[in-house]
């Protein structure tokens, strides 16, 4: 047997690709693909099971939405997810996966936490918290993002913490125990606008960590009990960093015109960033009147768009 | 002082009182070796006192004694130590546990008191010093077992002077002056039989006399007190204990002032004091007194913890507004005090139904505060707690101490666990039985008033009475109406007090039906004066109270009569309708649930029949009938939000917005801190040309600071062009889009303003 191949990456990529200077902002379907491993651990109980397998599944569903391609997606669930299947899964991964591809993992299940390792429970042996930060350092991705929304995941979330990779952990610490509610906050986010906060209709893993995390407080909140988790989110770039897409978002197209206005639309995103940075310096009045152009242009912009949209829809939009 | 560290001690007592502590021992065992020194202490002659002990304190060498010595020095820590010697001397000692027992209950450990009483009694079953160590711990609590205590103690030997004392004081907290006088001259008899100080008896005498309204006699019993003792800033302090109980503050107020000024060292007294000027806002008054208390007693946790409250004070805002009152000279002046983070979010609610009670209460009792009115909202229940807790049989959800109320905020409680606009309500007509009779009105009158004003005027009217209420009644367990305060001093069944509350808004019903409102506003008025409720109903209504009470039971059981005559039968309608519910069986459901709803239709809590009906008949395709079962419920009084929310929502199915927008609306007043209600809200209020409360919608949506801000700050634009404000309008609209750039209901209007322009 050879050595492991890695397979071309360009198979894999979405057929939209813009301009270079959009690839520090998550607002369309850029070069990179998204791989997603979704991991659901043993339950312990009839509701647990049945609550991490659905959570797993909506998931799933959501992650092969976004990145138009089923194959991916890998999910492991139930007595899928044996510690073994998990290994393989990652090196799977890590042999599919190129540098410029991201790469997203979640856990969802129990985890528990003795003072020294954190472990993710399986059916038969569990995983440790230092196993799996040896399978993600084998995988090559530049963007990582690594989703562990088990009890005493918070754990981890310093370990597992490396330049290329943000990790999101549904407690501060391993001392926060209790079964989380945080996964079902992160599928809501991954699977509904409502986490879109500045209504690109793309959801970044920024907006998604925000809307969860305080969907969880309110929870407790509303309820008048005391907050069991508290999320963390540990590294860089989750702002830049997909987790769903709607609409013009979602769009993979090779129309010329349509790539035209998207890319017009990039350069626009970008002057008013710069209008915002100058506000102090451009004064009130100046800085609104300037705001109102330019916001102007781009509601112009965005109604040829979907007309366009109309006239010629393009498979991926939503 | 910030932040000072709550002295809970476990078992540990680490502090030594500079000044002479103890109160009167009245144990017959205790040791003939004191009482010289004792004598000195009960007269009020410290120095001698102290030089007293201290020789004694060189001969002394059981532990006992010593640690009674250290205690009488003020030395507790060293007491507690030589107590524990004391008791660990021997597996039977039963009265060194009582002794050990008394010096917890003065240091505030009123579970580590109760342990060794009991303690105690499994050594010695006989011992009635330890059942009377037990029975102050409960009549400190207000406790109903503290009279069954009190009267085994008695009924074994009625020569105990303490036992005496503690009836008495019971009684005159339940307004029983009589009984208490009664007590006292026997307690005074032993007490000059037994050469014990006659101190607290006069102290007590001079209560009775303060609240029969004879000043002259009170204060004759207050100088016997200090020609006994020149330094008894207790008689004072016991005179305010009963002022406060009563309500009346500022009397209350002068008498610490004297407790302190006889008695510089009475720290309990300056607590009070800061306590008692909390409650009249004078907030730094209130802070300096406090602390003069934990400088000699830290143990206090009511002290330590209104220290803490008062750091935490500047975590809130004060606003005022005026409220014109038709009629009236002047208006009245309204302080709202909300914490900062929800301050600008309830604001307008509070302060509208400030006005709307204030002017209501004002026509209906034809009279107008003199005063500010404040309203203090506490988001954390505990803070609320610490500012109310020297006050007895609290509902624990308002308190209003004379013009100043405070109650938990929403953000206290979980939603539907309690309406804070009734609430409110509730306790600002308190405001006005309180200011009406200068605090004189009796505690079931000034709940019954604001019972009924929930019912009749408040944000949720109608009669709602719980099941718990009617069980009462059936049992014959309403109180006489002259003996209703007790239910709420110190209840004898776990929920008397409520019991008490709704029996209370129940007779004001009664009064209102049977002779019209204007006659409960003159028995409100009778109390102007010292009266006691017996006198007041004679007066009034022309009929001896026990007439009045055969009058107010035939009328309640002829009001209650479908539900009286089978008790049984309608348990076993609702039974059935919630199991039928549960089990989704909605055709079995309806009719069980409708025979429930007719018999007992004032039953408006979760578990309301016409809630299980309106489920029933929607489940079974029978909308219409199921909105005019919730219409039903919400007549009755019902505010549970899942109710009120489906309500809205069948009823915007219908067509029938307004009500439902009005119905939403309602919900202020019970959900006040949800976003999403806003946000819904305001975008109905605008579709409905409502801009102006649409505006005050997405201003409390911002206020509450929403994670996602572009639709709030779109819909304050949306509502600013509705009323005309273009200029506001357009900065808040992009504003929206500076945070939202493709945001497409906020670029849409973007453009059409442009398009509006040209």
């Amino acid at each position: 047997m050879g050595a492991p191949v890695r397979r071309a990456r360009a198979v894999r990529r979405p057929a939209l690709a813009i301009a270079a200077a959009a690839l520090l902002l998550p607002g369309v379907a850029l070069c990179a693909a998204t791989h997603t491993l979704i991991v659901s651990g043993l339950g312990g109980e009839p509701e647990y099971e049945r609550r991490f397998r659905e959570q797993a599944t909506a998931l799933a569903a959501a992650a092969r939405k976004m990145s138009g391609d089923p194959s991916l997606v890998t999910t492991l669930i139930g007595s899928q997810a044996r510690a073994d299947a998990v290994r393989e899964a990652l090196r799977s991964l890590a042999e599919k996966v190129g540098e410029d591809d991201d790469v997203l993992v979640v856990l969802i299940g129990h985890g528990s936490f003795d003072g020294e390792e954190y472990r993710f429970n399986l059916p038969g042996p569990d995983l440790t918290g230092s196993q799996w930060a040896a399978l993600f350092d084998a995988l090559p991705a530049r963007r990582q993002l690594i989703v562990n929304a088990t009890s005493a995941s918070g754990a981890v979330a310093e370990r597992w913490r490396k330049d290329n990779r943000v990790v999101i952990t549904a407690t501060k610490s391993g001392g926060e125990r209790t079964a989380t509610r945080f996964a079902e906050y992160w599928i809501e986010a991954a699977t509904t606008p409502a986490a879109d906060l500045d209504k690109d209709e793309v959801v970044t893993a920024a907006e998604a960590f925000e809307y969860a995390s305080n969907k969880v407080a309110e929870s407790f909140k509303s309820a008048v009990l005391l907050a069991t988790e508290h999320a963390r989110l540990e590294g860089a770039g989750a702002d830049r960093f997909p987790v769903a897409r709607f609409g013009v978002a979602a769009i993979r197209t090779t129309d010329p015109a349509l790539k035209a206005m998207l890319a017009e639309r990039i350069g626009i995103e970008r002057e008013l960033a710069a209008i915002r940075e100058r506000r102090d310096a451009l004064g009130e009045e100046a800085y609104y009147d300037e705001l109102e152009a330019t916001l102007v242009r781009l509601a112009r912009l965005q109604r040829r768009i979907d007309a366009h949209q109309v006239a010629a829809p393009t498979p991926g939009g939503t | 002082m910030k932040t000072t560290v709550l002295a809970a001690l476990c078992g540990v007592l680490a502090w030594s009182a500079p000044a002479l502590a103890q109160t009167i021992d009245y144990d017959p065992r205790r040791p003939e070796v004191l009482a010289t020194c004792d004598d000195h202490r009960y007269r009020g002659r410290p120095a001698e006192a102290r030089q007293c002990y201290t020789a004694l304190l060189r001969q002394a060498r059981a532990p006992f004694l010593r640690a009674e010595i250290m205690w009488a020095l003020g030395d507790v820590q060293r007491a507690n130590d030589l107590f524990r010697r004391a008791v660990a001397s021997t597996d039977r000692a039963s009265h060194e546990r009582v002794r050990w027992g008394r010096l917890y209950l003065e240091t505030h450990q009123d579970a580590e008191a109760l342990e060794l009483f009991r303690e105690s009694l499994e050594i010695d079953p006989g011992d009635l010093q330890a059942k009377l160590g037990m029975a102050h711990v409960f009549a400190r609590r207000f406790e109903g077992e503290a009279r069954v205590l009190i009267a085994d103690v008695l009924a074994r030997n009625d020569q105990l002077v303490d036992a005496h004392l503690l009836a008495a004081r019971m009684s005159l907290e339940e307004g029983r002056p009589e009984e208490a006088e009664a007590a006292l001259e026997r307690a005074m008899e032993l007490a000059a039989d037994q050469k014990l100080p006659p101190l607290e008896a006069y102290a007590l005498r001079a209560a009775i006399e303060r609240q029969r309204g004879s000043e002259r006699r009170s204060r004759r019993w207050i100088d016997r007190t200090l020609a006994y003792n020149p330094r008894y800033g207790a008689v004072f302090e016991q005179l305010a204990y009963f002022e406060i109980m009563r309500r009346r503050y500022r009397e209350a107020n002068e008498l610490l002032e004297r407790a302190v000024e006889v008695q510089p060292d009475l720290w309990s007294a300056h607590a009070e004091l800061g306590a008692n000027r909390l409650r009249l806002g004078d907030l730094d008054g209130g802070r300096r007194s406090l602390e003069i208390a934990y400088s000699g007693d830290p143990y206090s946790a009511t002290t330590v913890n209104s220290l803490r409250l008062l750091d935490r004070l500047d975590q809130f805002e004060v606003s005022t507004r005026s409220v014109t009152v038709p009629g009236a000279d002047q208006p009245v002046e309204t302080r709202m005090r909300l914490h900062r983070d929800e301050s600008r979010a309830l604001e307008p609610y509070v302060a509208e139904l400030l006005a709307e009670s204030i002017t209501t209460f004002a026509q209906r009792y034809d009279y107008v505060p003199r005063e500010p009115v404040t309203v203090e909202l506490f988001p954390d229940h505990d803070d609320f707690a610490v500012r109310v807790a020297a006050l007895p049989g609290i509902g624990l959800l308002g308190v209003t101490f004379g013009h100043l109320v405070a109650m938990d905020s929403p953000a206290g409680r979980a939603i539907g666990d309690f309406h804070w606009g009734s609430t409110l309500w509730h306790e600002l007509a308190h405001v006005f039985t309180l200011s009406i009779t200068e605090h004189r009105v009796p505690r079931w009158l000034s709940e019954g008033v604001s019972v009924f004003e929930e019912w009749r005027t408040g944000p949720t009217p109608g009669v709602t009475v719980s099941p718990d209420v009617i069980a009462a009644l059936d049992e014959g367990r309403f109180l006489p109406v002259s003996e209703l305060d007790s239910g709420f001093i110190r209840p004898t069944y776990p929920n008397q007090v409520q019991v008490s509350y709704l029996q209370a808004g129940l007779i004001c019903l009664f009064i209102d039906e049977r002779w019209g409102f204007e006659r409960l506003v003159t028995l409100l008025r009778r109390f102007t004066r010292d009266t006691t409720t017996a006198e007041a109903i004679e007066a009034v209504f022309r009929m001896e109270p026990e007439e009045f009470d055969e009058a107010f039971v035939e009328y309640v059981r002829q009001r209650y009569a479908p539900i009286l005559d089978d008790m049984a039968g309608w348990q076993r309608d609702h039974q059935a309708a919630r199991q039928a519910i549960a089990a989704q069986r909605w055709t079995d459901a309806i009719e069980p649930a409708r025979r429930a709803a007719e018999r007992y239709p004032e039953h408006s809590g979760p578990a309301s029949p016409h809630i299980l009906l309106a489920r029933a008949l929607d489940k079974t395709g029978r909308r219409a009938e199921a909105i005019e079962s919730l219409r039903r419920y919400r007549r009755n009084g019902g505010w549970q939000p899942e109710a009120l929310r489906e309500l809205a929502a069948w009823l915007d199915e219908a067509g029938e917005t307004a009500e439902a927008t009005e119905i939403l609306l309602s919900l202020n007043y019970l959900d006040p801190l949800n976003a999403a209600h806003h946000a819904a809200l305001g975008d109905r209020l605008l579709a409905a040309g409502r801009a102006e409360e649409a505006l005050r919608e997405f201003q409390v949506l911002l206020a509450l600071g929403p994670r996602d801000e572009a639709p709030a700050r779109f819909g304050m634009a949306r509502a600013l062009r509705a009323t005309g404000d273009a200029t506001a309008s357009r900065r808040y609209l992009l504003d929206a889009l500076a945070i939202a750039p493709h945001y497409r209901p906020a670029q849409d209007l973007l453009l059409q303003m442009i398009e509006e322009r040209k």
